[in-house]
């Protein structure tokens, strides 16, 4: 049997059902009363059509009626006022857990949502923020996270929740009917590959979904193929990477199996532990054990084998082979494998061999956490281990894959941003940082003289900070948050953006100084463009600026827009190097501090994450592209310039993508 | 906003009720919102005319008030709550220039005033009297089994208490036993006591222009604080022609020229009618959302039209559609209350979710674990809506809900 064939006969077509029938029209009058309401009082009317979609759903064949009339009801004001209004800002992962919330309007909120995504992906209705691929994409990602409800027999947690779990089964399995399962799992796999090419360091919703295909694997199988070998090779890399683990025994018996295995065993346990992770940047549980047997193992070291290091990491392995393995002893639990990788790529950085790197790790080792500091981790990462754990392995891991770290579903692409590039650029100043909160729960800054105490300020945009991210964007966010938005105040009045002194003072010296604009502060208008681009090229293409390359990260804003070409809103970034890709296409290669960087920015402006010569965590786009979307970037105040004149019809065509998307309502008056 | 009609009166509505608000939006008369301050930034985000005020006491700024409203060109007030029926009276008689009106208020706002111009007015009233303190109470309680010929022990018949100027249901009291009197609080004096009568009770809504009835409905109380339906069974419409004669002379006792008033009477086995009270506002538990079910019709707007001098008869007659004949089926509402003393969480029992005529509820999540226990009849927790086609039924499905936990 096929995945397809699994769902079809939970049909939810015929309508035939007296019952049904009548509630639909009921459905109908309050959809009336909601569409005849002035908009200050549509909350009054949402929850009657709430309350009886939650009892249409309920009934067999209910959500195709639901389907029928979600465009409508979107139009009517269902979703006025909460955040189920902006469909392109919703959240997959949430869906699962919406769908069987206590709340039955909660339920039918959610399933109510889901029809639209529905209605929008069968291209029944069109949606002013939500295009037919994006609804048909959101779907499949929705079914992709909640496999295991779809096939897997219930478990006992799904069985406590009696008819909410079957109602999610129904949901799922209706929309499984519409937008078909046999590519989902063809999706899933490309697109756990395409995330896995970023090298996040936060792999929990990966894991999830890897979990979820070993499910469905499992359970129903699937025709052999590409899908099935790729949909392998994710499973094994979790569950099984290697001749021990393949069957997946459970760590005890694992244990027991490399204990009496013969050197040369070992030596392929450790192999296949390393291809496995540096084939997928995820780390099985069996090999954190293996790496913490291994340390007791005295007859050979494996573990530079077990982290598959390259001639950097064997160098620093060498050179500092105690801290490395009290590093292992203290990070490489099964509840944090992933230090292993982050450590494994921090070594082969070779960042062990920067002066102050040995002991800021050795002070990392024995920082003790405390007040609000370690509460916020353990409210973020649970008692499976100590916070201290949980904050040493974020900080390998941090510190082994920079570009990797991500906001979150929280407003600080700023912070983010300050801690990728410290990881990347500054290590040493990054645990210092981390120093001061953990055992201070302050940050001290400075902004040109004046001294700035994270704990004297008010919450920022992340309130007290998020909870979503990394250990050490756990610990630093809410107080880097505060700290910019009172460098910000320590600006205002200036004129032009504030950035232009805040990224300097906030990142460090290696900020350019000078600072380019696109738009006039005040007015929000272009000001002095085809100036600002002239400016960028020469700062920034190999051509026009001597042939410099950059050196140090630089921070820039870009105006992001949707697969429409339409504003979204300003973004931080950073450029990290601009050079030509294997095929000669002169490319910007940034980091993102967003948790996918591939985005479709509209117009053919997609950002790659692999295949034009991208490292692990880069986005690049071709040059033109690139700049037509940023607004602001720095630059050096002493700079020699580039002896090439700079051809007219290139800033022209950058201009012109410029004002194709976000500038569009932003040209001069004049 | 809907177009506004400039030919049309303007409106004000005296008190704050998304509701009315909202249904005036969407009608053709221009309208302001007389409200609280604490209203004004809601008002002001969603672009809703209003003036701030404070309805306290009735005092000499009414005058200013009316004044307001008249510079803004204003040319009548509707009262919306109980509170604002005596402002609506005094702004009204300056806008209309006639100081009846003002006089016309106050009688509505007392109950015992009220009483006494019905009873003067030869329309059938039960005992009654006025309390000014607890004694007073308990002397009506004694003297009405008394005149029942009760002897010493036999259970007390119930007496009614209504604290002088509330509204509907809030400050009703049922009282049989002097522990009942003990735990009337001090500000619900005065007040006004009443014999209990056995029998039906019921309310009527009336549109009225130019003295003349244009709308007519009956609302059936299956339960008086719980559960309500309109149109009435037949058994209680076979009494219409008697119960619009009850009207009229309301009409002319009060000397009503147009508004709309929300009576309430009995009728008693021995099938005679006896008046309750009456109020010149909208009636408490959605009744007018109820008649907007059954007949399609919405009540605020049919409150514009009776109070606007500039509505025209044509307007009327095109408005409001006939009594009962017109009505496309019977709709009802129980006002839920936690039977339990402690609830954690909202669920409509499946008896009544799987019923043909339950439509949707309104019903609030638990804000609170513990349940006060009902002293007055008090604040529902929300209403659960009903429609269909036989009153009977209907009736016999919101009698059986009391009996259902809505709050587990």
């Amino acid at each position: 049997m096929t995945l397809t064939d699994a769902s079809a006969k939970d049909g939810q077509t015929g309508a035939d059902d007296a019952a049904l029938v009548r509630l639909a029209s009921t459905l109908d009058m309050a959809i009336e009363r909601l569409e005849r309401a002035r908009p200050f009082a549509k909350s009054r009317h949402q929850g009657p059509v709430l309350d009886v979609l939650g009892r249409i759903i309920a009934q067999s064949g209910g959500l195709g009626v639901v389907r029928q009339r979600a465009p409508r009801m979107d139009a009517a004001g269902l979703f006025a006022g909460s955040d189920w209004d902006r469909p392109e800002a919703l959240l997959p992962q949430l869906v699962g857990g919406t769908l069987v919330s206590e709340d039955p309007a909660f339920q039918a909120l959610e399933a109510a949502s889901l029809a639209r995504f529905l209605a929008v992906a069968d291209g029944d209705a069109r949606h002013a923020n939500l295009h037919q691929e994006g609804a048909r994409h959101f779907l499949t990602q929705v079914l992709a996270l909640n496999l295991r409800d779809l096939f897997g027999a219930p478990d006992e947690a799904a069985r406590t929740l009696g008819a909410r779990h079957d109602l999610k089964r129904r949901v799922l399995s209706h929309i499984a009917d519409h937008v078909g399962l046999s590519d989902v799992l063809n999706v899933l796999v490309t697109e756990i590959w395409r995330l896995l090419e970023q090298r996040s360091v936060q792999v929990g919703v990966v894991k999830d979904m890897i979990a979820q295909i070993a499910v469905a694997l499992n359970e129903k199988g699937t025709e052999p193929g590409s899908t099935r070998l790729g949909a392998e090779r994710l499973v094994s890399a979790l569950f099984g990477p290697t001749t021990a683990s393949r069957d997946d025994p459970g760590l005890e018996i694992y244990i027991e199996r490399i204990s009496v295995a013969d050197e040369s065993g070992l030596s392929r346990e450790a192999m296949g532990f390393a291809r496995a992770m540096h084939d997928t940047g995820l780390v099985s549980d069996y090999h954190a054990t293996f790496l913490r047997w291994a340390l007791d193992y005295d007859a050979r070291p494996l573990i530079p084998e077990a982290l598959g290091l390259g001639s950097t990491g064997l160098d620093c392995w060498r050179h500092y082979r105690g801290l490395i393995e009290r590093l292992v002893r203290s990070a490489v639990s099964p509840a944090t494998p992933q230090a292993a990788y982050g450590l494994a790529m921090m070594l082969d950085r070779g960042i062990l061999h920067h002066a102050p790197m040995t002991p800021a790790l050795e002070r990392q080792l024995t920082l003790g956490l405390g007040g609000a500091a370690r509460e916020r981790i353990a409210l973020g990462f649970g008692p499976a281990v100590p916070p201290e754990t949980y904050l040493l392995a974020g900080v390998l891991q941090v510190l082994g894959q920079p570009l990797g770290v991500g906001q979150g579903a929280n407003p600080t692409c700023q912070s983010a941003r300050a801690i990728a590039m410290w990881a990347l650029n500054d290590p040493d100043y990054l645990l210092h940082l981390i120093t001061q909160v953990a055992e201070f729960d302050t940050l001290q800054m400075q902004f040109e003289g004046t001294p700035i105490n994270s704990a004297d300020l008010p919450a920022g945009l992340a309130g007290s900070g998020p909870i979503d991210a990394d250990p050490v964007s756990v610990l630093l966010v809410a107080h880097l948050d505060r700290i910019y938005a009172e460098m910000g105040r320590l600006c205002a009045g200036r004129p032009g953006d504030p950035h232009t002194w805040i990224n300097p003072q906030f990142h460090g010296w290696w900020v350019s100084r000078d600072c380019a604009v696109a738009v006039d502060v005040a007015t929000g208008k272009l000001a002095g463009y085809d100036d600002f681009l002239r400016r960028f090229f020469g700062a920034y293409h190999p051509e026009y600026n001597g042939g410099r390359p950059l050196g140090h990260p630089q921070p820039a804003g870009i105006a992001v827009t949707d697969a429409q070409q339409r504003f979204v809103g300003w973004h931080a970034i950073a450029i990290l190097r601009v050079a030509e890709d294997q095929s000669g296409e002169m490319r910007v290669y940034f980091y993102n501090p967003n948790n996918d960087s591939g985005q479709d920015w509209g117009n053919g402006v997609v950002v790659s994450t692999s295949g034009h010569g991208e490292r692990y965590g880069e986005g690049s786009l071709p040059f033109d592209a690139f700049l037509s979307r940023v607004y602001l970037f720095h630059d050096e105040p002493l700079r020699t310039q580039g002896s090439q004149d700079l051809p007219t019809e290139a800033i022209r065509a950058v201009r012109d993508q410029a004002i194709a998307s976000w500038a569009a309502d932003r040209q001069p008056d004049d | 906003m809907t177009d506004k009609n400039p030919d049309k009166g303007f409106v004000a509505l005296l008190g704050w009720s998304l509701n009315a608000i909202e249904a005036v939006d969407r009608f053709d008369r221009r309208y302001v919102v007389v409200a609280p301050p604490w209203a004004e930034d809601y008002c002001r985000q969603n672009d809703i005319p209003f003036v701030p005020w404070d309805f306290d006491r009735l005092n000499e700024r009414s005058h200013e008030l009316a004044l307001t409203l008249e510079d803004m060109g204003v040319d009548v007030a509707i009262p919306i709550f109980e509170e604002t029926v005596e402002w609506a009276g005094a702004v009204n008689a300056v806008l209309l220039k006639n100081p009846r009106l003002l006089g016309q208020a106050m009688l509505f706002r007392d109950k015992s005033l009220m009483k006494r111009r019905a009873q003067l007015g030869g329309i059938r009233v039960g005992v009654f009297e006025e309390a000014h303190d607890r004694g007073d109470v308990i002397r009506f309680l004694k003297r009405v089994n008394q005149t029942l010929l009760k002897l010493d022990g036999d259970p007390n018949d119930p007496i009614h208490f209504k604290a002088f100027d509330k509204s509907g249901t809030a400050g009703h009291r049922v009282i049989r036993t002097p522990e009942d009197v003990d735990n009337i609080p001090d500000e619900e004096f005065p007040a006004l006591l009443e014999s209990h009568l056995d029998g039906w009770e019921f309310a009527v809504e009336a549109w009225i222009k130019n003295g003349k009835i244009e709308f007519l409905n009956i609302s059936e109380y299956v339960t008086l604080g719980y559960s309500v339906f309109v149109p009435a069974t037949p058994e209680l419409e076979a009494h219409r022609e008697r119960i619009t004669e009850e009207i009229e002379k309301l009409i002319e006792v009060f000397d009503i020229d147009f508004g709309f008033i929300h009576p309430e009477y009995f009728l008693t086995s021995d099938n005679k009618l006896y008046f309750g009270e009456v109020a010149y506002r909208p009636p408490g538990f959605n009744a007018l959302e109820l008649i907007e079910r059954a007949y399609g019709f919405n009540g605020y707007q049919g409150l514009v039209l009776a109070f606007d001098p500039k509505t025209t008869q044509e307007e009327l007659d095109a408005f409001f559609p006939k009594e009962v004949v017109d009505a496309k089926g019977h709709a009802g509402c129980f006002g839920v209350y936690p039977r339990r003393r402690v609830v954690s969480r909202l669920q409509v029992p499946e008896e009544t979710a799987n019923h043909p005529y339950f439509e949707f509820h309104e019903l609030s999540d638990p804000r609170e674990q513990k349940v006060a226990k009902r002293s007055a009849f008090g604040t529902h927790w929300g209403l659960a809506y009903f429609f269909g086609d036989n009153a009977h039924d209907l009736r016999d499905l919101l009698k059986r809900q009391e009996e259902l936990d809505y709050y587990v």
